[in-house]
């Protein structure tokens, strides 16, 4: 009667497997599900509050990965770095204070001072100069999030009162221009990154029986300390108050006086952060960046929430997970379907929508009568 | 607006000289230019049919579909794989070698591009089953979803596809005569399908899937209908396509072709035929022709190097600006028509010419209609009745227990302060809502959890509290919608242009008109339903509702933003409809003037039970419903 669950078993990897390989399966299931979870909480973020699916996040993704590259390995990183960081504070103070407030002068200094040395490290000394990584990261996480402000002001934004399905239309036309400008400012052709050794050197555990690289570790921690903090803005900090209430009623919370186009600029700005911080640990993971390379991850990070509940930030971060576990498990046990690895998701996808729409811990939305 | 109603030997004449003419231009097109541009002609066409089978979908059905590669890929390989000869076959697949029945499959072209439409129409029907149940975006994903799962099918499939390779050498049969032969059948087919009450119905449910099936449209059916037509032309599409550059590979059909159907689609006018014709000439053209900003440009004393990837920036850029400045594309919802130049002329020279005239038709001398017939003896004394019915949202309970019966020809009425559960009863009575206990029999059969198009089908019609029209179709075709129930004709006659369907179309604008005219809005028939006034809006719903010949009317709070005169209007209507249709009404209302003036019977509701029901004259009196909702002031004032 269970033959065919015998046979099952035989065709798999499992008789094989040794205890080693399924510690490393496990380790590469958490790291592949924490990028995804890191990805899938900037699409329920937006999509919580303006039930927009933002097609240019896995793009973000995608930016945030080559801002590193960048500030790494390239030409004239300070330079760029410098610009993004004045432009990026300049928006995190017009987000807080008001743009049109005049910024104090010691702001003002910082604003003056970054374009200088940029002016300065592009042009002037443009030799191979190299961030250390911390501030790399952080120029690059910088970058990204300003771009993600950057997509919502030119295409979302003129679009609030529009139906959903041109701004969604919109979004996938920026997704494409996004992709296809990278493709012309950074070529088409796959780049390498730079990793750092200490990440990729293998660490053997139980008597060198086991062996994982101290990354898969590394991964999920970031990832962990990135979603606490999310967690605490969101739920214990006044714009965080502001975002959940858009995200139940926009225009109440408009009516209460709170500046709805700066919580939604501050919500992209935090998505694309996590988007941006996943990229990098992506180009880590898997060192090579072209412009396409968010699409695949973006859109499974999209089915993860979807998953987990739109609209749900722990939802998001399970589904990640278990979508990375299922896909890494499934492989492992069945290498011969590795060919069909991209079809998973997107028929989980279909499955999910079929027989629980509203995911793991989504809230369930009727249309009235 | 409606398209106006011509003589079908006028409208094929004025087909085939149109036929005629493209015929000649082919000609001389073949005759006269270069291949690369005969090649730009060819893909004109082909872009022009995808953009109209998305346009089915989307604009015209409003299901947001990135399905489009997905249907291309299969219509394409199904189609190469049947032209191709089986020895040419053997030497191709390298990597595997090709298994039967695939490696002996030889087609004609013709039969090959069907086959490849119809595989590609049953892959839509498979996966519109499933998803078509969600809504809006969820759809989009899904579809985007599913086509790059027949992506990686494709690209794995090595015994079938030869795999990520791809097929070359496929014999290049699509000349100018066959593309645009198959964009003549396209336009044929759509046009007519949508200028028939089919376009109605599928436009309605775009504007409005609750009142859509209100009006007893099975809309999951004619949506899954509407979606397998889109992917049988997105199927032959992909087939013209492959026998036309010769070479098809998994990564040819990404999302980017959908992209680029979608940017037609967008560009010319979501829901306009005409715009999908027109964008398509002139992306395609402006595609070819932005290829210079990717080539070197020589100026004589400069050379500016070309930019790979340029065009798609600029593309996407265009899309862009498009969708945010100019959203509803070249056309929006409008068609050019054969007299539109002549039209334009006259705006141009701002000659005083009578505007258009406002109806197109002729019609009767008012006749009231005689349509309904008297009571059937031995009919049931109670058409509806409600036995012990109750519905629960998780912990509220919002009716409970109710047990009504309502008279055979009788208007009834139902009362309670907001909140009571009014609007639920109805909603459980058409069919909205699944009662969680007891029993709905209508006529003497159980209707409990019947679907609303079923309950319609029944004869049972409703309005809704805030009014439910299709905004954008015109109160004749808001009518015509609802006499869809009651049709005859199913849904792919008109696309071949039946004559039985012809007849039966015309049969029921008359009847449309009829029905306007005696609700008093035949002046305003050709109008967009979302522009008319509320009062009038209102007066539609019934006449919506009218149309699906109903035994039973549910009218919710229909003097509601009415002033004193349209509601004195409105009583004499409702008692008028009731006389000429043979109805039993029952309606929801505030309105005290009304509700006693018309009412035989009333129930009054509180928190979802029933605390009264009788005559106007004891409801007036009980101190229950004196306490509960009328209050001492209506007291005073009765």
């Amino acid at each position: 009667m269970f033959d065919w669950l015998h046979s099952l078993y035989q065709t798999s990897a499992l008789p094989g497997m040794n205890l080693s390989q399924l510690v490393q399966h496990g380790f590469n299931a958490l790291t592949l599900g924490s990028l995804y979870g890191l990805i899938a909480i900037g699409y329920t973020m937006v999509y919580g509050i303006l039930r927009l699916i933002n097609f240019a996040h896995g793009d973000i993704f995608m930016l945030g990965a080559y801002f590193v590259f960048f500030t790494t390995v390239a030409f004239m990183p300070a330079g760029v770095a410098c610009f993004f960081i004045a432009a990026a504070f300049y928006v995190i103070h017009g987000i807080v204070r008001g743009f049109r407030r005049r910024p104090p002068l010691p702001v003002l200094g910082l604003l003056l001072l970054f374009p200088v040395c940029g002016l300065y490290f592009t042009f002037l000394a443009p030799a191979s100069f190299q961030l250390p990584w911390p501030l790399a990261l952080i120029t690059a996480i910088a970058a990204a999030s300003f771009c993600g402000i950057v997509v919502d002001r030119i295409a979302y934004r003129p679009l609030r009162a529009a139906p959903r399905i041109s701004a969604l239309i919109s979004a996938i036309g920026i997704s494409f221009f996004i992709e296809s400008l990278s493709v012309v400012l950074f070529t088409g052709l796959p780049r390498p990154v730079l990793q750092p050794d200490w990440l990729m050197t293998p660490m053997l555990l139980a008597e060198g029986s086991v062996r994982i690289l101290p990354l898969s570790l590394v991964v999920p921690a970031i990832t962990l300390v990135l979603v606490l903090g999310l967690l605490f803005i969101i739920n214990r900090t006044k714009p965080g108050l502001a975002m959940r209430a858009i995200s139940r009623d926009i225009e109440t919370t408009r009516l209460m006086g709170v500046s709805v186009d700066k919580i939604i600029a501050l919500t992209f700005a935090l998505g694309s952060a996590l988007a941006a911080a996943s990229g990098i640990m992506w180009a880590l993971r898997y060192p090579q960046i072209h412009p396409y390379m968010g699409i695949t991850p973006g859109l499974k990070a999209f089915i993860a929430a979807v998953f987990g509940g739109i609209g749900s930030i722990h939802g998001a971060m399970i589904g990640g997970l278990i979508l990375g576990a299922m896909e890494i498990i499934i492989i492992a046990v069945y290498p011969q379907l590795s060919g069909y690895r991209d079809a998973f998701a997107f028929t989980l996808l279909i499955l999910i929508l079929l027989f629980k729409p509203t995911g793991l811990m989504g809230a369930k939305l009727e249309d009235k009568i | 607006m409606p398209a106006p109603q011509t003589r079908p030997a006028y409208e094929a004449a004025r087909f085939l000289g149109a036929a005629g003419l493209l015929m000649l231009a082919l000609a001389g097109a073949e005759t006269f230019l270069d291949p690369y541009k005969i090649q730009i002609l060819n893909l004109i066409a082909i872009n022009i049919i995808l953009a109209l089978s998305l346009n089915l979908i989307y604009g015209f059905t409003g299901m947001f579909s990135l399905g489009h590669a997905g249907f291309m890929a299969i219509g394409a390989y199904v189609c190469s794989l049947c032209v191709l000869t089986p020895a040419y076959k053997e030497t191709m697949w390298i990597l595997e070698p090709i298994i039967w029945p695939f490696s002996h499959m030889e087609l004609g072209f013709f039969p090959a591009v069907i086959a490849g439409g119809i595989c590609a129409a049953l892959a839509g029907l498979l996966i519109a089953l499933p998803v078509l149940r969600l809504g809006g975006d969820y759809l989009g994903i899904a579809t985007l979803g599913f086509s790059e799962i027949i992506r990686v099918l494709i690209t794995n499939a090595t015994p079938i596809t030869n795999g990520s390779l791809g097929i070359k050498g496929i014999p290049k049969f699509s000349t100018l005569w066959w593309n645009y032969g198959w964009l003549l059948f396209t336009l044929y087919f759509v046009v007519s399908l949508l200028r028939s009450n089919s376009g109605n119905v599928l436009k309605a449910i775009r504007d409005d899937q609750i009142a859509a099936k209100t009006m007893g449209i099975n809309t999951f059916r004619q949506q899954a209908l509407s979606f397998t037509v889109g992917a049988f032309f997105a199927g032959v599409g992909g087939a013209l396509t492959a026998c036309l550059i010769s070479t098809i590979d998994p990564k040819m059909f990404s999302f980017l072709l959908t992209f680029n159907v979608l940017m037609i689609a967008v560009a010319g006018g979501l829901g306009s035929i005409t715009g999908s014709v027109v964008a398509g000439i002139i992306i395609t053209v402006l595609l070819e022709w932005l290829r210079i900003v990717e080539e070197e440009i020589n100026l004589g004393f400069i050379l500016i190097p070309g930019i790979p990837g340029m065009r798609m920036v600029i593309f996407s850029m265009a899309l862009m600006l498009i969708i945010i400045f100019r959203r509803e594309g070249i056309m929006g919802m409008r068609e050019l028509a054969w007299d539109t130049p002549l039209r334009l002329w006259r705006r141009f020279a701002k000659t005083s010419a009578p505007p258009p005239p406002a109806k197109n038709f002729s019609i009767q001398e008012a006749e009231t209609m005689p349509r309904s017939q008297a009571a059937i003896p031995g009919e049931n004394e109670f058409i509806l009745e409600l036995r012990k019915a109750g519905m629960r949202f998780g912990g509220v309970t919002a009716v409970k227990d109710l047990n009504m019966s309502v008279k055979t020809g009788c208007i009834a009425g139902f009362i309670g302060p907001n909140g009571a559960g009014k609007t639920t009863v109805f909603n459980l009575i058409s069919g909205f809502y699944k009662p969680t206990q007891g029993r709905i029999l209508f006529q003497g059969a159980d209707i409990t959890g019947l679907p609303p198009h079923l309950v319609c089908k029944r004869g049972i019609a409703r309005t809704f509290q805030n009014i439910r029209l299709f905004p954008t179709l015109s109160a004749l075709q808001n009518v015509l919608v609802g006499f869809h129930v009651r049709q005859k004709s199913q849904w792919w006659m008109p696309g071949l242009q039946l004559p039985a369907s012809r007849r039966e179309y015309a049969a029921m604008r008359e009847a449309a008109m009829r029905l306007l005219k005696r609700l008093g809005l035949d002046d305003e028939a050709c109008e967009a339903a979302g522009s008319l006034p509320y009062g009038k809006q209102r007066r539609l719903e019934i006449a919506r509702a009218l149309a699906t010949e109903p035994r039973f009317l549910l009218l919710d709070e229909p003097a509601a933003g009415m002033n004193p005169y349209e509601t004195q209007d409105l009583m004499e209507l409702i008692q008028d409809i009731r006389q000429d249709f043979n109805l039993t009404i029952l309606l929801i209302e505030h309105d005290m003037k009304v509700v006693m003036g018309v009412c035989s019977n009333i129930w009054v509701l509180e928190y979802g039970i029933c605390i009264a029901d009788g005559p106007p004259e004891a409801i007036r009196n009980d101190p229950k419903v004196i306490e509960a909702y009328l209050g001492e002031e209506y007291m005073e004032y009765a």
